[in-house]
């Protein structure tokens, strides 16, 4: 390196200075403050994201026809960050009386969508079939049809959607 | 005693251990040379604070590369949704409006501070003989630095974004022979688009801070082979002192005022976010502060003289500032005795920051405008004041929820359309979706009606099979009435 004056005119200083502590201190105190920040920032969000969905609402429970296998949608939706993800799911519901179940249209072999004959239901898939109870009358499904929690509030049937894990005998939420 | 004699004996052999360790970093990694290299920097007539604001750029640019960096972990750059993303940051990630404010005033800062650092370089005559690249390459980063801003305006597709963007893309498109062309490059296309934002994000993230990372690379290494020019009067000329560790404190000191300053600011003042851009609004656009003098110019100059203040007066004064040095070779550093470049400089600094106030006088005066701003920053405050709320996201599902109750298709559609155009309408490989068809034009009830019984007349391509005809007239009813409920988002 090239200098137009002599560097031997000044002494190199001591490395251990008062000053260069307080620069030190100064830079490690702006690193933290960032630091904390920066770490805020990047895993807050992790933990306050959800996938718990909501009670969706079906409809008056007194428009299911007895007896028969009604197909309808829900909407589930996801908080991630900036956005509430919405898609949708079928859901069927069966109202015997006043014994309403609601199952899951996924299907508990490997996921294809439930659909109906007759009163059966059934998955094309692989040809699995299940009574309107959801009991498994035939195919290679590992379990009866998944039902979904519900309730009636002022006679509106109101369901929580679930996705629940497929290929094994015990009914098991996926989360 | 004795304790004392113990704390003592233990910091000595600490000390040892560490020298040990030092010793043997050294030897792998030189590092003993280079922080000599960089800390014993010997600077002529002593330290200074008229020498910090090289180091708090580099500063700065280290904040704006951190904050940056971790802002895209949210953002989105995508015209649908970087405004839900950006008010996302700002409202609702811990830590999030902290982070937006430091990138948004260390733009600002970095802005002024280029030009302090610039103009101080050019008052000095520190610029002159064995520093003229040294120079020539601080001009490049200021023009840089002003593209930064330009792309990162806008990025959160806010009002004042879309709008600013807008006029400064015709604004480029003025330019003879090659503006037009270079618009359309800038854009992406002949509007501003969901494209013209991805380019401006990676021209902003990507293109700009490779290019600056690389010259700032430069400038430091000519500065070190140039060594700094020192005061420009040679009183004390003989008086020299190494880089630490007064100036590294000084720096030091500047730095920690600079980061206080930043971060009072983005907590007292948050970065703005107005409403989302809407094209059709008739939003006033303008520019950020320091785009503010040749936005006044413009004003003076009708028609196509236009050029004059947008194209030619920068590219005259930046490319007289790059070649500055080449001309002025006197040795003479003092500024007095330079009165010529002392007058310009003032001429230029004072006349722009001028015309900023003249700018802001002439808004504030002028009753429609004020007026019209006026509401527009009420507009601002008003949705800022809002909480954060997600943005809906989700094709057919969306629509419905935004539709309000989402409406059940008619059992005629379940049976005869439901199998092509889905369930409740949102498609499907083999066929369109329904939604939003409705508020195309030419696509009234009688319009579908008429549609559905023969595609042909109204020019669509893919004729449906012909099972709508045989649906009866009643249900043809219920299922276009239907399809009027499907709006999009
Ligand atoms: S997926 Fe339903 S039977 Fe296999």
């Amino acid at each position: 390196m090239s200098v137009e004056f002599d560097e031997g005119v000044a002494p190199v200083p001591e490395r251990r200075s008062f000053l260069g502590l307080i620069s030190g201190l100064i830079v490690a105190g702006i690193s933290a403050v960032l630091g904390v920040t920066i770490g805020r920032f990047s895993i807050g969000p992790a933990f306050t994201a959800s996938s718990g969905q909501d009670w969706t609402e079906l409809g008056p429970l007194d428009e299911f026809a007895e007896g028969k296998l009604v197909k309808k949608n829900v909407i589930v939706s996801q908080d991630a960050g900036w956005g509430k993800f919405q898609s949708q799911r079928s859901v069927w519901v069966v109202r015997k009386g006043d014994d309403v179940k609601v199952f899951s249209g996924v299907c508990p072999h490997l996921g294809c969508s439930v659909n109906t004959r007759a009163d059966k239901f059934i998955c094309a898939c692989h040809g699995s079939e299940w009574n309107d109870n959801g009991d498994t009358l035939a195919g290679p499904t590992p379990r009866g049809l998944d039902t979904l929690e519900f309730r009636v509030e002022d006679n509106k049937l109101k369901v929580k959607y679930q996705d629940f894990k497929q290929a094994i005998t015990e009914k098991q939420v996926l989360s | 005693m004795l304790f004392a004699g113990i704390i003592w004996k233990n910091k000595i052999m600490a000390e040892s251990k560490l020298n040990k360790l030092y010793d043997w970093l050294d030897e792998r990694t030189g590092i003993k040379e280079i922080t000599r290299e960089a800390l014993d920097e010997p600077i002529r007539g002593g330290a200074r604070w008229a020498y910090v604001f090289g180091s708090i750029l580099l500063f700065l640019f280290a904040i704006q590369v951190v904050t940056g960096i971790f802002l895209t972990m949210y953002y989105v750059p995508s015209a649908d949704h970087a405004h839900a993303s950006v008010s996302y940051i700002q409202k609702a990630v811990p830590g999030g409006a902290l982070l937006r404010g430091l990138h948004h005033y260390g733009a600002t800062a970095m802005v002024i501070l280029a030009v302090a650092h610039l103009a101080q370089t050019f008052l000095f005559g520190a610029y002159k003989k064995k520093r003229e690249l040294l120079w020539a390459a601080g001009v490049i980063m200021l023009l840089i630095i002003f593209a930064f801003s330009f792309t990162g305006y806008l990025l959160p597709w806010d009002q004042a974004a879309y709008f600013g963007t807008k006029v400064g893309a015709s604004i480029a498109g003025e330019i003879p022979v090659v503006g037009p062309v270079q618009q359309r490059i800038m854009l992406g296309g002949n509007d501003l688009t969901t494209v013209t934002l991805s380019r401006f994000f990676t021209t902003h993230v990507f293109l700009l801070p490779l290019g600056l990372a690389a010259l700032v690379g430069l400038h430091l290494y000519l500065f070190r082979r140039a060594t700094p020019a020192g005061p420009f009067h040679n009183r004390d000329d003989k008086k020299i002192e190494r880089f630490y560790p007064k100036q590294v404190f000084k720096d030091s000191v500047a730095i920690l005022i600079c980061f206080v300053a930043l971060v009072a600011a983005a907590k007292y003042w948050p970065a703005e976010l107005g409403p989302v851009a809407d094209p059709t609004s008739d939003y006033l656009a303008r520019p950020p502060w320091y785009f503010m003098p040749l936005f006044q110019l413009l004003k003076y100059s009708p028609g196509k003289w236009a050029i004059i203040p947008t194209v030619v007066l920068p590219a005259v004064l930046f490319g007289a500032l790059f070649l500055l040095p080449f001309f002025d070779r006197r040795e003479e550093r003092h500024p007095l005795r330079r009165p010529l470049a002392t007058a310009l400089l003032i001429l230029i600094l004072g006349g722009s920051i001028g015309l900023i106030f003249l700018a802001r006088h002439q808004d504030r005066t002028n009753p429609e405008f004020a007026e019209k701003l006026k509401q527009q920053e009420e507009d601002m405050h008003a949705y800022f004041a809002k909480p954060f709320e997600p943005q809906i996201v989700g094709g057919a599902a969306a629509a419905l929820a935004a539709s309000g109750k989402a409406q059940e298709p008619p059992p005629a559609y379940s049976e005869n359309c439901a199998a092509c155009h889905g369930d409740n309408g949102e498609g499907s490989p083999i066929a369109v979706g329904l939604i939003g068809v409705s508020s195309k034009p030419q696509r009234s009830k009688e319009d579908l009606l008429k549609i559905l019984d023969d595609a042909k007349p109204y020019g669509l391509k893919k004729p449906m099979p012909e099972s709508f005809p045989k649906i009866p007239p009643e249900d043809k009813q219920k299922i276009v009435e239907w399809m009027m409920t499907l709006k999009a988002q």
